[in-house]
C-alpha cells in the first residue's frame, strides 16, 4: 500500500491539546492508543526507530493515510479497497528525506492514525477521485473536511481544485499533455541564453560556417551583424541587453529559491535530487517572471510555490511526480491568480492592494470578537499589518510547519468562492484562538506572538474558522 | 556563455587621452567576465578603470607599459579554449602571420591574442586562431598614424566562439563578428 510519507516524527504530536506539550519524540502513553474521541485518536503510538517503522508499512495492514508507525498496537484496519496505486520506492525516498527534517517537535498536524473518521473521508475522497466525472462542489467539501496524506490524493485533488484537470477523467490525459508541452515551448522561449539564441539564428539562416580549425590558413572572414545585435548593444530591444537587465531579476530569483525550506532535505542540502529541485523551482519562477511583465518576481512567491512543488513531486504515479514541474507552473499561475494584487507595490493602498485585505481581516475582527480588537488595535495599537502581511500574502505558509500548513491549504483550495474569504477566516480564528493570551499582553508582548504564532491544533483551528462562516456574528469560542 | 573582452594598446596618455566616448559608454561593468589585455596601457589609471569594468584582469606587459611587473605572456583556460596574451612587440618581424603561429604553438594555445601592431587582424592557421584586436584608442603606432579605434569580445559558449569586432570609423561604432568552432582533435600534436 502507499505507506508513503510521514515518517513517525512527524507524529510527534505536540499539537495535541489535552496532553501537556510532552516530549515530541516520546510515544505517548498507551492509554491514547484507544479510539478516543477528539483529539487524542490522531496518536496512534510512536515505534521508536525509523527503521522498523518503514518495514511496518510494508506490511501494516493500515490503509494509506500512512503516518501509522506502529505495528501491531494499531487499531485493526478498516477493510477499504486499496487504491490500485503501489508504491514503495517514492515513498521510502520521501520517508527517509522528510524524516530527517527539523524533527525538534514542532508538530506538524498530519492526519493521521486510522481514524474512522478519516479512513471514511479518504474512502469517500477516493470514491469521488474514481468517478468518470469528478463533481467538484461535491470535491470542494470533501476536501474542506482535510485530505488525507496517503495515497498522492492530495496533489490530484489540488489539481482539480485549482483547474488544472477537467472534471472529466477521461481528458486528463490530453489536458496534462497539452499543458505540459506548453510549458516547455515556454522554458525553450524563455529560458535561452542570447548566444544559443543567435546560434539559431545563424543556423536558421544558414550561416554556419564548418570549417575544422585545423585545416587551411588564412585570414577569417568577417560577417555583418544583422540589426545591432552584439554583446553590448544598448538598444532596449537587444536580447543582449534584456538579458543582462533580466540577471538581476535572476540572481534574486536564485537566492530565494536557496532559500527556501533550508530544513528540509527536499528542497535544499547538497544532494543531487535537492539541485533539481532546487532548479525546478528556477525554472517556474523565471518562466513566470518573463511571462507577467507586470509583477515579474516578488520574494515570498517561492514560499507560495514550494508546497505546491512538493505536492506534485511526490505524486506516487511516476508520470506525475516527472512531470511535476509543469504542472506545478500552471497551478501556480492559478493560485497565484488571486492574490497577484497583493504582490503589486503600486496597488498596496488600492481597493484590491494588500492595504485593503488587511482592513477586511481587521473588520472580520471586529465582528467576531469585538473586545480582542479593540484591546489589539486600540488599546496595544498593534497594527494589523505588522503580523497579517505576512500571514496573508505567503498564504500562512511561514505561520506553521511545512505539514500543517499543506493541511491548511486544503481548506484554502476547496473554497468555491476563492481562497481569500477562507484565508481571512483562518487568520481570524488565529487570533481568537489565543485571545487569552493577546488580552493579557501588551504590544511587545502581542506582536512577538503573533509574529511567532504558536503551534495549534489545526483541525481545531479551521474548525473555529468555519464556524466564523456560518455564524457572521458568532461570539468567540 | 563567457563574454571575454580583449584589447590593448592604449598609450594612455601618451598618445591618447581616453577610450572613445562611444566604447565607453558601452563598456558597462557586470557583462564582462574577462578581460584580456595585450599591453601598453600605460599607466596605473588605465589598469584601475579596467578593473572596474571587470574583476577578471589579465595583462601583458608592453614595451611602454610603466608597470614593469606585468608578465611577458599569460595563457588563461576559459571553457574549452585555451587563450595566450602577449603584446607582440617580442615577436618579430611584428605582426608576422608566421612568426605569430610560431609563438602561438611555443604557448600551446587555441587563441593568441597580441597587438602591437594597432590593426585588427583575425588570422587563422593550423595551429589556432591569431586575433590582433587593434588599438581600443586609436593611437599611432610605430608603423602607422591610420588607426581606428577597435577591440573585440569574443562569446565563449562551448566549443563555439563567436568573435564582435567593434570598430569607430568615422565616429560610427561598426560592429562585426566572425564565427568559429573548435574541433575536438585540434590539440593533437600534428608533428
Amino acid at each position: 500500500m502507499v505507506k508513503k510519507q510521514v515518517p513517525e516524527w512527524l507524529n510527534s504530536s505536540l499539537w495535541s491539546s489535552s496532553t501537556s506539550s510532552s516530549s515530541p519524540l516520546l510515544p505517548p502513553p498507551p492509554s491514547d492508543t484507544d479510539d478516543h474521541g477528539g483529539d487524542d485518536d490522531r496518536l496512534p503510538p510512536l515505534s521508536s526507530k525509523p527503521a522498523p517503522s518503514m518495514h511496518s508499512y510494508a506490511t501494516s495492514p493500515s490503509y494509506g493515510s500512512s503516518t501509522v508507525v506502529s505495528d501491531s498496537r494499531t487499531k485493526p484496519p478498516i477493510p477499504v479497497s486499496p487504491p490500485a496505486i503501489v508504491r514503495e520506492e517514492p515513498p521510502k525516498r520521501e520517508v527517509k528525506d522528510v524524516r530527517r527534517d527539523d524533527d525538534n517537535g514542532t508538530s506538524p498536524n498530519l492526519s493521521s492514525g486510522p481514524s474512522p473518521e478519516e479512513i471514511s473521508r479518504q474512502a469517500q475522497l477516493l470514491a469521488e477521485l474514481s468517478r468518470k466525472v469528478i463533481n467538484i462542489g461535491e470535491l470542494r467539501k470533501l476536501a474542506a473536511q482535510g485530505i488525507p496524506d496517503g495515497a498522492g490524493i492530495r496533489s490530484t485533488v489540488w489539481k482539480l481544485l485549482l483547474g488544472y484537470l477537467p472534471s472529466d477523467r477521461s481528458l486528463w490525459a490530453s489536458e496534462m499533455a497539452k499543458k505540459r508541452s506548453q510549458y516547455r515551448h515556454f522554458k525553450e522561449d524563455l529560458l535561452m541564453n542570447p548566444s544559443e539564441i543567435t546560434r539559431r539564428l545563424d543556423k536558421s539562416s544558414g550561416l554556419e560556417n564548418d570549417e575544422a580549425k585545423g585545416e587551411g590558413k588564412g585570414l577569417l572572414s568577417r560577417s555583418e551583424i544583422s540589426d545591432g545585435e552584439h554583446p553590448l548593444s544598448l538598444r532596449k530591444a537587444s536580447i543582449w541587453n534584456q538579458f543582462f537587465q533580466d540577471t538581476e531579476i535572476m540572481e534574486q530569483i536564485d537566492r530565494d529559491v536557496k532559500r527556501t525550506h533550508p530544513d528540509m532535505n527536499f528542497f535544499s542540502g547538497d544532494s543531487p535530487f535537492a539541485k533539481s529541485n532546487q532548479d525546478a523551482l528556477r525554472n517556474i519562477l523565471i518562466v513566470f517572471a518573463k511571462l507577467n511583465p507586470g509583477i515579474r518576481y516578488v520574494q515570498g512567491m517561492n514560499e507560495i510555490l514550494a508546497p505546491l512543488y512538493f505536492m506534485f513531486r511526490n505524486d506516487p504515479d511516476e508520470d506525475n511526480a516527472s512531470s511535476a514541474e509543469a504542472d506545478t507552473f500552471f497551478c501556480f499561475v492559478e493560485v497565484l491568480s488571486g492574490f497577484r494584487d497583493h504582490f503589486c507595490q503600486q496597488l498596496d493602498n488600492s481597493v484590491v492592494g494588500i492595504r485593503s485585505t488587511i482592513t477586511r481581516l481587521s473588520q472580520l475582527l471586529k465582528e467576531h470578537d469585538e473586545e480582542l480588537w479593540r484591546h489589539l488595535e486600540i488599546t496595544t495599537k498593534v497594527n494589523p499589518q505588522f503580523y497579517a502581511f505576512r500571514w496573508i500574502t505567503l498564504l500562512l505558509t511561514q505561520e506553521f510547519n511545512f505539514a500543517d500548513s499543506l493541511h491548511i491549504w486544503d481548506a484554502l483550495l476547496s473554497d468555491p468562492e476563492g481562497p481569500l474569504e477562507t484565508l481571512l477566516r483562518v487568520c481570524c480564528a488565529m487570533l481568537i484562538l489565543i485571545r487569552r493570551r493577546l488580552l493579557a499582553g501588551d504590544f511587545t508582548a502581542n506582536l512577538k506572538l503573533l509574529q511567532n504564532y504558536p503551534p495549534t491544533n489545526i483541525s481545531h483551528l479551521l474548525y473555529v474558522a468555519n464556524k466564523l462562516h456560518v455564524h457572521p456574528s458568532g461570539q468567540s469560542l | 556563455m563567457v563574454l571575454v573582452l580583449a584589447l590593448g594598446d592604449l598609450h594612455i596618455p601618451h598618445r591618447a587621452p581616453d577610450l572613445p566616448a562611444k566604447f565607453k559608454s558601452m563598456l558597462v561593468p557586470g557583462k564582462i567576465q574577462h578581460i584580456l589585455c595585450t599591453g601598453n596601457l600605460c599607466i596605473k589609471e588605465v589598469h584601475d578603470y579596467l578593473k572596474t569594468i571587470c574583476p577578471d584582469l589579465h595583462i601583458t606587459r608592453g614595451e611602454y607599459d610603466e608597470e614593469t611587473r606585468y608578465p611577458e605572456t599569460k595563457i588563461i583556460t576559459i571553457g574549452q579554449f585555451k587563450l595566450g596574451v602577449c603584446h607582440g612587440h617580442q615577436v618579430i618581424p611584428w605582426g608576422d602571420l608566421d612568426s605569430l603561429a610560431m609563438l602561438q604553438r611555443q604557448l600551446g594555445v587555441d587563441i593568441l591574442v597580441t597587438g602591437h601592431t594597432h590593426q585588427f587582424t583575425a588570422y587563422k592557421h593550423e595551429g589556432g586562431v591569431v586575433i590582433n584586436p587593434g588599438s581600443a584608442t586609436g593611437a599611432y603606432s610605430s608603423i602607422t598614424y591610420d588607426v581606428n579605434p577597435s577591440f573585440v569580445l569574443m562569446d565563449i559558449d562551448g566549443l563555439r566562439i563567436v568573435v564582435y569586432v567593434y570598430e569607430l570609423i568615422d565616429g560610427e561604432v561598426k560592429v562585426d563578428k566572425i564565427d568559429f568552432k573548435k574541433t575536438a582533435t585540434t590539440t593533437q600534436a600534428s608533428h
